[in-house]
């Protein structure tokens, strides 16, 4: 694996306090290396979302420690955090979250303004990251004019656009049908193997599993095994 | 450009019926903010207009009077002391006082007579659409203003009535001379006044100062003081300053419309803040994307404070139409509501101001978004 994009070593997370305390992370360990496509499967309430928003600087960990692009997250402010958000990683949401307001582009473009880029080179490049994911003609639709899958895509768009160098994705087929889940899968495989990004993706779908270099089983706050996926074994094959 | 502005504009524009609740808030808010202060306005610029057209560069009036209307009185003596002082040029008598206006149908009205010397410099009657000033040297002259013939009982130039049952004719008609008491004002000359107000032989209200070429008025109310004996000595803006203060603040008239502004800023905010602040709430998903996907808490207080500042020019321009609409509604009313270009921008930036500090309730609920809530949604 090449230089992880993301680490996390010996992580600990509780949540609640007292009584209702609970460890919802019992010292994980996990890394995505630049060039792959990592899946992280388990049941609900194993830990996968917990361990996906401390991998995102969304929330801290309680123990050990997280490295963003090498960067050490421990002790960082609110705003510091978003700042590595900003520049490392991008985000692919199961609901899509994108802003029923602003068209395709302007929806895509929302990352670069955040960096305080904007004008016609933002807009070019979000018109670019769209056109990278199938929907050069859709530059100007809102969300509630894209179908579901499409607007997957545009959330795929986004988390691209800014060149961050680790996608965190949430169950990003959960809301699909087969036929779109397989063609975002396709995507971020894609993005994978450009070999700038690490991909992470976190499902309870089998289905994603030939899409992955590498499968993380993490349950009730462990990983519990970890093994190659079929995808790298495919390229190579074909190699 | 940046997208704030948009993402601003399409939060407010998105929930219309909310945007109409929010622009209500501040209509009603301004427009009675403009009506009090237009109301405050027009009457401080009422209660000083008998100084505003009175020919002196200092005013001679007995100790404590408080304002314009206050009848107390001086002795004539003073006056020829006064002008024998260095500096003066000029010392004029004004008479004032209340009289009752017997209409010759019988019925009657109190009046508030204003009687100067003809000859010299003094508060004499001005806007004149009918009549000269001259005529008021006839026996029994009065000039009055056209918006009270009505209450007079008076229907132009020639019209009779009785004041003290003493006759008295009008000669002279103004327009637009109009008294914030209601109380129509009678213009004559400074001896009819004193028989009309019942004020003894020898006395005066005032004595209105011209002072000589270069002569230092601070010096020569310096001197006028150190020899007349139980005066005060005002320049006009110091009367008028001193008038208005009694009649705004004294009497609590002033506060009384201060509270109804204040009042209007308050519902002004509270609306605002409200309909802010469930807007902020309905978009929380949107903010803490925002957030998630890494934009500074900076930027979303842009995105809240330019959504405050967008309806704020919205309500504004609405409120400054109605308001506007209004002030010409009430221009020839007996207590015009004023509005200056002034007034305008400070009511604009309190506009502002009532909406920045509407979104603070706002701020502080995105202040507390989770951005991991993203995954949960």
């Amino acid at each position: 694996m090449k230089e992880p994009v993301l680490e996390a070593i010996d992580v600990v997370k509780l949540l609640g306090s007292g009584a209702a305390e609970v460890q919802a992370l019992k010292g994980v360990s996990l890394a995505v290396g630049a060039g792959e496509l990592a899946l992280l499967m388990g049941p609900s309430g194993s830990g996968k979302t917990t361990l996906l928003s401390i991998l995102g600087c969304m929330l801290t960990p309680t123990g050990g420690t997280v490295r963003v692009g090498g960067l050490d997250t421990r002790g960082q402010e609110p705003e510091q955090l978003a700042e590595l958000r900003r520049r490392h990683i991008g985000f692919v949401f199961q609901s899509y979250h994108l802003f029923p307001t602003l068209n395709a582009t302007d929806n895509v473009q929302l990352v670069l303004d955040v960096r305080g880029e904007y004008g016609r080179k933002a807009a070019r490049r979000a018109q670019d990251a769209l056109a990278m994911v199938g929907l050069a003609h859709k530059l100007k639709s809102y969300p509630s004019q894209l179908s579901g899958g499409e607007q997957q895509r545009v959330a795929i768009a986004r988390a691209i656009v800014g060149d961050a160098p680790a996608i965190l994705a949430d169950e990003p087929t959960a809301a699909l049908d087969s036929e779109n889940g397989h063609a975002i899968m396709t995507i971020l495989s894609d993005i994978a193997s450009d070999g700038a990004r690490g991909v992470l993706v976190v499902t309870h779908d089998p289905r994603l599993v030939p899409f992955a270099d590498r499968i993380v089983r993490i349950e009730d706050g462990r990983i519990v095994g970890e093994e190659r996926g079929p995808a790298r074994r495919k390229t190579k094959a074909n190699a | 450009m940046s997208l704030v502005r948009k993402l601003a504009f399409r939060n407010l524009f998105h929930d219309r019926l909310r945007l109409v609740a929010t622009v209500i808030g501040i209509v009603f808010s301004i427009v009675l903010v403009t009506v009090q202060m237009g109301l405050y306005l027009g009457f401080g610029r009422m209660v000083t207009t008998m100084i505003d057209h009175a020919q002196a560069d200092l005013w001679i009036m007995p100790k404590g009077t408080k304002c314009f209307e206050d009848p107390s009185l001086l002795d004539e003596r003073k006056r020829f002391r006064a002008k024998a002082i260095d500096g003066v040029a000029e010392a004029s008598s004004v008479v004032i006082g209340f009289a009752d206006w017997r209409t010759p149908g019988g019925s009657s009205t109190p009046v508030f007579v204003v009687g100067s010397d003809l000859k010299a410099g003094g508060l004499h009657p001005w806007n004149l659409v009918e009549g000269q000033l001259t005529a008021l040297s006839i026996p029994n002259a009065v000039a009055v203003d056209q918006s009270y013939f009505e209450r007079l009982g008076v229907a132009g130039i020639g019209s009779t009535a009785e004041i003290r049952q003493q006759k008295v004719r009008v000669a002279a008609i103004t327009d637009g001379i109009r008294s914030f008491t209601t109380t129509p004002y009678v213009f004559t000359t400074a001896a009819r006044a004193r028989q009309y107000a019942g004020i003894p032989e020898g006395k005066a209200t005032y004595f209105l100062v011209r002072l000589s070429e270069r002569a230092d008025p601070q010096e020569t109310r310096r001197r006028l003081l150190a020899n007349i004996d139980e005066i005060e000595v005002l320049t006009s803006a110091e009367f008028r300053d001193r008038s208005r203060s009694f009649w705004l603040f004294d009497t609590g008239a002033g506060a009384a419309l201060f509270a109804g502004a204040v009042l209007g800023i308050i519902v002004g905010t509270v609306i605002v803040a409200q309909t802010l602040y469930s807007s902020t709430k309905d978009h929380l998903g949107e903010f803490a994307t925002l957030r998630a996907i890494g934009s500074s808490a900076r930027y979303i207080y842009e995105v809240i404070i330019w959504q405050a500042l967008i309806s704020a020019v919205i309500g504004f321009c609405l409120a400054a139409l109605i308001g506007g609409l209004i002030v010409k509604l009430t221009e020839g009313g007996a207590l015009p509501i004023m509005m200056t270009p002034l007034m305008t921008f400070g009511l604009f930036a309190l506009t502002v101001a009532m909406c920045v500090f509407s979104a603070i309730a706002a701020i502080v609920k995105v202040m507390r978004v989770d951005p991991a809530i993203v995954f949960s949604r």
